[in-house]
């Protein structure tokens, strides 16, 4: 609490520097050797300074890598076009069928809402595998397994209870009578719905849709159990990656710089909303 | 234009009664102040009329026509609410222009330029409401409920933020608006001189029933029960516990030890009774020299008070009224041993146990 | 739709309701309803499925075995690895983030702006998937080129082998954690500091109080809150913990991190044992549920204060 002694101070200036240094290293010392060839990575010591080269992010974009056993197809490209596409489509569903069920538990008071509102939470906090497991068995029987549909559908599990509960604290927020004032000056519900409750709302529902967006990105297990070669995004796909190119070092590292690269940057974007959306809208920022 | 009609509404919240067998009648051009205590149910009485609420029994016509089963946007109703409720993303221009329209008006730009020279608005029309002070967005959405010729006008105590110069001046100015539209007018409010001030009609509202409607001044002359007597006048009227005798032709009661001479038209007043005896603070003249029947008191405070001195005055038996008169008027300093009179016309008797008032004194002016 | 419904309205009618309108709401969340069914029903199967002897190799063994399954988790060394494993990575990880979140949020708590750039780049390990923190941790401690290899070296600690030494793995998985989720709890935590009513803080200085009386009898009650919420987040996370574990060293060295879900993934996909799988995840569930039902009163309490209707 002491701001004006010296000892203080320098005791927190170092404590500081050395937080800033254990969370920022990592992901420094990654994109410096993403710029690295194998034979520089390998160096002992290694070095601060380098010749920088583009040769892993061009043999990545490219499909074609390298190796002392030949060339070797890849399709890390193909994972990160399969996290864009899950990614969009998950949040976009998320949000047509969150948006208009969290004005409804914000605006009425029933008790299915809740319940659901209630359930979807408690399974945010639920063991995924308990889910996924026996749905990897019904999708086989239903067709659903490595599918794009399939997967956008458990994402759900994701982003529903994050948009639920973020944009129904923004609907609470909003004052009933601005809606019950624009029926009055002639408008239905729906209109009153998508012109005043929707766009007074938007900050949330904007943030709720970034956050969701990220957490679909960041997700692991759910495709690792329901998504083959093909349909895998970068998470399970990197990892893939890592088996298959072996000692690709530069490569490995060029590979995980592309595939947090987006989330990182999205939550630069929305940091003013990041505290709201990690306490699923029980702290604001 | 259409006549508002209550039919005996009923509403409740649970084991909450918020209005029971409300019955009311406002004519178009006519404006009624819906009047009473916070919780009394003003509140809940509007949104039922707007279809925020749905009556549980009784019926809400206008012209006639029920409107109960109509949606909110169908009912013709324009509505002022006390925290506002602008669209806080829409210019004011445009939350004035949003009820004509939905409902396809022609020169819209046109009547939204008259009604916000009519408001005094029309300088800040471009802007949000956000950017708007307090008065500006009351006479905003009061531009909005008025624009579109609405049949019936509810007003949620639409004076309630806004300060007390702005609230003063609108009080001048709502009655001459109200009329222009010749709709039927609602307006509540917990103000009785808000009330008193614009209203045609009062209706006192008290937990959820309607316990009196009449013109103002004939609420302030003869409120219906010692409820009503309590919610007119600052400083509220003063009541004693007094057991009336009649003899002679003549009506008397003790206040303090000191026999009080009362109006002789109150025929009705049965001796047997006990009854509250009410003189409004307004009506108590205070004096240094007793020039016969008056009741000896003690001033034991002097408080200015809306351009009036208010006295404290304690009688013998301890118990105290409020007397309130014109600086000038007063003759007594703190601590001086004073006496107290009324005009026997001036004291309201009202039933001991049921609170309702006895008899009819004659019609006399508010205050 | 008439907007009757719009505040609570339990009464019970004397005049027949109108039906226009009723349905609305169940209208509008009837997606999020069937969201909900097509996690419920799964789930039922889960528990139906612990109940069985189900194995995917030998489908004519199938049938219902009651808890079974339960009962031989009991004489199960592996189950109690697994348990223990578990307790031990979330009770570890959570303890030591929420020191060190907080420490973090304390030395932040000023809104400067070079304060806010530092919570800022604090979050980005936060928003990277855990799968591929593991991965770039899994580059860093590479016994031959790894950077950290190569500094704990310099410390005249050689050998040090990170994940793949079965002493030393729980030690290398936390350590990911705690780099991914400490930022976790530091925003959540800075976030509460900072809306702390001033009052307080300001009377205390003026009274001269030490700064000890001040954290721990001022401080840290009208934080316990923001703590007990956060915490609780992190708890539920961290005995699921499956992405840091399987992306670094699939439950190994050995069994050395055969946490509750990667256990019951290999129970399913390698031995291919639903049952018992499923048995090991409703055990999870379990105590999961016990947790949240905890964390979601915090939750409540909070989210309602946020919003001002506390």
């Amino acid at each position: 609490m002491d701001h004006s002694s010296l000892a203080g101070r320098i005791f927190r200036g170092i404590a500081l520097a050395m937080v800033l240094v254990f969370f920022m290293f990592p992901i420094v010392w990654i994109l410096l050797m993403s710029f690295q060839t194998n034979e520089q990575i390998l160096r002992i010591p290694p070095r601060i300074l380098f010749e920088p080269t583009l040769a892993n992010y061009e043999a990545l974009i490219s499909g074609q890598l390298r190796t002392a056993a030949g060339n070797l197809q890849i399709s890390f490209m193909r994972n990160l076009m399969n996290s864009f596409l899950l990614s969009s489509a998950s949040v976009i569903l998320a949000l047509l069928l969150g948006v208009p069920a969290a004005y409804a538990f914000a605006r009425f008071k029933f008790r299915l809402g809740e319940t659901i509102a209630f359930t979807l939470l408690s399974f945010r906090f639920a063991p995924p595998l308990l889910v996924l497991l026996p749905l990897s068995l019904y999708y086989q029987q239903l067709g659903l397994n490595d599918t794009y549909f399939g997967i956008v559908w458990v994402y759900q599990l994701i982003a529903l209870p994050l948009i639920l509960w973020i944009v129904r604290g923004y609907f609470e927020d909003i004052s009933p009578d601005i809606e019950h004032a624009y029926r009055l000056a002639g408008h239905s519900w729906r209109e009153a719905f998508t012109r005043i409750a929707v766009p007074l709302a938007g900050p949330g529902i904007a943030a709720a849709g970034l956050l969701s967006f990220i957490f679909c990105w960041n997700n692991f297990v759910f495709a690792l159990i329901l998504a083959s070669a093909d349909k895998q995004p970068v998470t399970v796909g990197a990892l893939a990656f890592v088996t298959a190119s072996g000692i690709q070092y530069g490569q490995i590292a060029a590979a995980i710089v592309l595939s947090v690269t987006p989330t990182l940057l999205l939550a630069l974007y929305a940091q003013r909303y990041l505290v709201e959306g990690l306490s699923l809208g029980a702290v604001k920022g | 234009m259409a006549r508002l009609e209550l039919k005996a509404v009923d509403k409740c919240f649970g084991a909450v009664s918020c209005a029971k067998g409300v019955s009311l009648t406002v004519e178009p051009g006519e404006i009624v102040a819906v009047f009473g205590p916070s919780g009394s149910g003003k509140t809940v009485l509007l949104r039922m009329i707007a279809g925020m609420f749905e009556p549980d029994d009784g019926d809400i016509l206008v012209g006639g026509r029920s409107i109960v089963d109509a949606p909110p946007e169908q009912r013709g109703i324009g509505m002022a609410f006390q925290n506002f409720a602008l669209f806080p993303h829409m210019s004011a221009r445009d939350n004035i222009a949003s009820g004509l329209r939905a409902t396809g008006a022609s020169d819209i730009a046109a009547k939204v330029t008259a009604m916000s020279r009519l408001l005094k608005i029309e300088h800040v029309l471009g802007h949000r409401p956000r950017e708007l002070s307090n008065g500006q967005k009351q006479r905003t959405a009061l531009a909005r409920a008025l624009i579109g010729n609405p049949e019936v006008l509810l007003l949620d105590d639409p004076l309630r933020n806004v300060d007390a110069k702005l609230r003063y001046e609108m009080r001048l100015e709502l009655p001459s608006l109200l009329r222009r539209s010749s709709a039927a007018a609602l307006y509540v409010t917990q103000d009785y001189r808000e009330a008193m001030a614009i209203a045609d009609r009062i209706a006192v509202l008290i937990n959820g029933r309607l316990v009196q409607v009449a013109r103002p001044e004939e609420i302030y002359a003869r409120p219906a029960s010692v409820a009503v007597a309590r919610l007119f006048g600052d400083p509220s009227i003063n009541l004693s516990e007094v057991s009336p005798v009649a003899d002679q032709g003549r009506l008397t009661a003790a206040i303090a030890g000191t026999e009080i001479m009362l109006d002789r038209n109150e025929r009705e007043t049965s001796t047997r009774q006990r009854c509250w005896l009410g003189v409004r603070p307004d009506d108590v003249v205070v004096t240094r020299q007793n020039s016969g029947g008056a009741i000896p008191a003690r001033v034991v405070a002097i408080t200015p008070m809306h351009e009036r001195a208010v006295l404290l005055l304690r009688f013998a038996d301890g118990s105290e009224w409020l007397a309130a008169m014109a600086p000038e008027a007063l003759e007594a300093g703190a601590d001086e041993e004073v006496f107290v009179q009324f005009a026997p016309e001036a004291a309201l008797l009202f039933d001991h146990a049921s609170g309702e008032r006895i008899g009819l004194p004659p019609r006399r002016q508010a205050a | 739709m008439s907007m009757a419904e719009l505040v609570q309205t339990d009464a019970v009618p004397r005049r027949p309701k109108r039906r226009r309108g009723r349905l609305l709401p169940y209208l509008l969340s009837l997606p999020a309803l069937l969201v909900c069914i097509a996690i419920l029903v799964p789930f039922v199967t889960a528990a139906i499925y612990s109940l069985q002897r189900y194995r995917l190799n030998l489908p004519y063994l199938r049938g219902f075995i009651g808890v079974d399954n339960y009962i031989d988790f009991l004489s199960d060394p592996a189950f109690w690895n697994t348990l223990r494993i578990s307790l031990v990575y979330t009770a570890v990880t959570v303890v030591a983030e929420l020191l060190l979140g907080l420490g973090i949020a304390l030395l932040l708590r000023r809104p400067t702006r070079f304060h806010n750039a530092v919570s800022i780049m604090l979050l980005l390990p936060l928003m990277t998937a855990p799968a591929i923190a593991a991965l770039m941790w899994k580059l860093m401690t590479n016994p031959s080129f790894g950077i950290l290899s190569y500094l704990v070296g310099l410390l005249g600690v050689h050998d040090f082998k990170w994940a793949s030494d079965p002493s030393t793995a729980l030690f290398t998985v936390v350590l990911v954690d705690v780099w991914v989720y400490t930022p976790f709890i530091m925003i959540l935590l800075l976030a509460g500091l900072r809306s702390l009513p001033r009052q307080p803080f300001e009377a205390a200085a003026l009274d001269g109080v030490p700064a000890s009386f001040v954290f721990f009898r001022i401080t840290l009650p009208m934080l316990a809150p923001y703590i007990i919420t956060a915490s609780l987040f992190r708890l539920l996370d961290s005995i699921q913990q499956f992405d840091i574990v399987y992306a670094m060293t699939q439950g190994g060295p050995g069994d050395r991190l055969m946490v509750f879900q990667v256990q019951a993934y290999l129970e399913f996909f390698q031995y291919t044992n639903v049952g018992r799988s499923a048995a090991l995840l409703m055990i999870l569930w379990l105590i999961t549920n016990i947790l949240s039902n905890i964390f979601i009163k915090n939750w409540l309490r909070l989210r309602a204060r946020a919003h001002g209707h506390a």
